[in-house]
């Protein structure tokens, strides 16, 4: 039982990274069962990494992020390095926002989300169009963060009452 | 002012260097260690891409067995939806397989005839396809994000792939290969916006470039004469302008969509394949 009590535990403590992880080594975009699926593609990673790294950066460890970025890059063919350095960008400028922020707010927050896409992509499409010969699409990328902004407080919800639950048990 | 900068430049200094008790690394060290692989990367030395290889193997390997889960959803509910559509589908069947058995009189005829002619004149037989296959390989991990369509199959270096491969799905085109690792090879898809291939349509004499645009009902026919309309229902083959493929290969369809706009299809269905024939340059039938 005590086994069984502390895989859960640790299940549960691990679960932002696991899932980091599964949806790097996925390419997670979409929901692919799901008809016109890429129209309404976001970026999940981002969604975790601003949450966790805002509201509970205990859970998940820069070292972790950085690694599910360099295995997303050689999932997507992107150059090695790439998506790690969009997704620390992500964790600088959430953590600077968790050091300024004196009350916390969910509106705030989703708002002071559009920088944080913003630089986030900024630095990952700059380092594809230097480093790479590969071409992109600036609307799907424009759509990507829209949706990605958009999601965010279902995805804050639900994480919110998850850790919730967590520290009740 | 100088005391808001201050903030900002300790609130910033702060949060680039502090570790805590799940952050091992400071994101200084991290984005610095990024920074390094980039360039490394970029130098495309041969230690970096014998390592880069290794990662690549690991990584998609583990990313196929990922992709399990997912692919169960997708099958099931394609599988639905097709259990679904059976019974109309099979009234059409029925009806064409009767058309089909009045056809195939009329083609066992000409079959005949063109055999006592191949006979007659002294031809050789045609080569029947594994001539032209290289490597009978696996779709490991297909790739549907809006900005790259690639597809990463289970056969590398290890097999004989070699960047610059074409690949084949059920007699079509549907890419290149544009990595090759010793276990794995990821094929660039006709559908990508980085595909080029120098082609030409039936029933004209124009050569233009085909290019993806991340959709197989909707490719870009670029270069072409000013003056030239496009038809719906015309096929369209390699012209083997590029110097590896070679020319004649159907690769696409034009067709009038529900605009009445004529747009190109691919004759494959690039994401669908699950086992692909990567060859030298052509394959038949």
């Amino acid at each position: 039982m005590l086994i069984l009590k502390y895989i859960k535990e640790l299940l549960s403590k691990s679960l932002p990274v696991l899932l980091l992880y599964y949806l790097s080594f996925n390419s997670f975009e979409n929901i692919k069962a799901l008809p016109n699926s890429t129209l309404f593609s976001f970026n999940f990673h981002m969604i975790i990494i601003y949450f966790y790294i805002l509201k509970y950066p205990e859970y998940l460890g820069t070292g972790h992020i950085f690694l599910a970025g360099i295995i997303n890059d050689v999932v997507l063919g992107t150059p090695l390095g790439t998506s790690s350095l969009s997704f620390l960008a992500m964790c600088l400028f959430t953590s600077y926002i968790r050091n300024v922020t004196l009350r916390a707010k969910m509106t705030a927050e989703w708002f002071t989300f559009i920088p944080a896409i913003f630089f986030s992509n900024l630095i990952f499409f700059v380092i594809v169009y230097n480093f790479s010969n590969l071409s992109f699409y600036y609307i799907e990328l424009l759509r990507n963060s829209f949706f990605t902004f958009l999601f965010f407080p279902f995805f804050y919800f639900l994480f919110n009452q998850y850790q919730r639950r967590f520290k009740e048990d | 002012m100088s005391d808001s900068r201050d903030d900002f430049v300790i609130a910033l200094r702060y949060s680039l260097l502090k570790k805590g008790a799940k952050q091992k690394f400071s994101l200084f060290f991290l984005i610095i260690f990024s920074i390094s692989i980039i360039v490394l990367d970029k130098l495309s030395m041969s230690p970096i891409n014998f390592l880069r290889g290794l990662i690549n193997d690991g990584v998609y390997r583990v990313s196929a067995v990922a992709a399990i889960p997912g692919k169960g959803i997708t099958f099931l509910s394609f599988k639905s939806k097709e259990h679904f559509n059976v019974y109309n589908e099979n009234k059409i069947l029925k009806k064409k397989i009767e058309e089909f058995k009045l056809k195939n009189f009329e083609d066992i005829f000409l079959l005949t005839e063109n055999q006592n002619l191949k006979l007659a004149l002294g031809l050789e037989k045609v080569k029947i396809a594994e001539e032209y296959t290289i490597i009978i390989a696996k779709v490991l991990v297909d790739q549907t994000s809006p900005f790259l369509k690639s597809v990463l199959i289970n056969k590398g270096t290890k097999y004989g792939a070699v960047k610059g491969m074409t690949v084949f799905s059920k007699n079509y085109l549907i890419g290149t290969v544009i990595e090759t690792n010793y276990l794995s090879s990821r094929i660039l898809l006709i559908t990508d916006l980085n595909s080029k291939i120098s082609a030409i349509i039936q029933d004209a004499d124009v050569n233009f470039i085909l290019s993806g645009n991340g959709n197989k009902n909707d490719f870009i026919l670029e270069y072409l004469p000013e003056d030239f309309v496009v038809e719906p229902n015309k096929i369209i083959f390699t012209s083997g302008k590029d110097g590896f493929l070679k020319a004649g290969m159907p690769i696409a369809k034009t067709y009038l969509n529900k605009n009445n706009e004529v747009k190109v299809k691919s004759l494959a269905d690039p994401q669908q394949a699950s086992i692909v024939h990567v060859t030298r340059g052509q394959f038949k039938n």
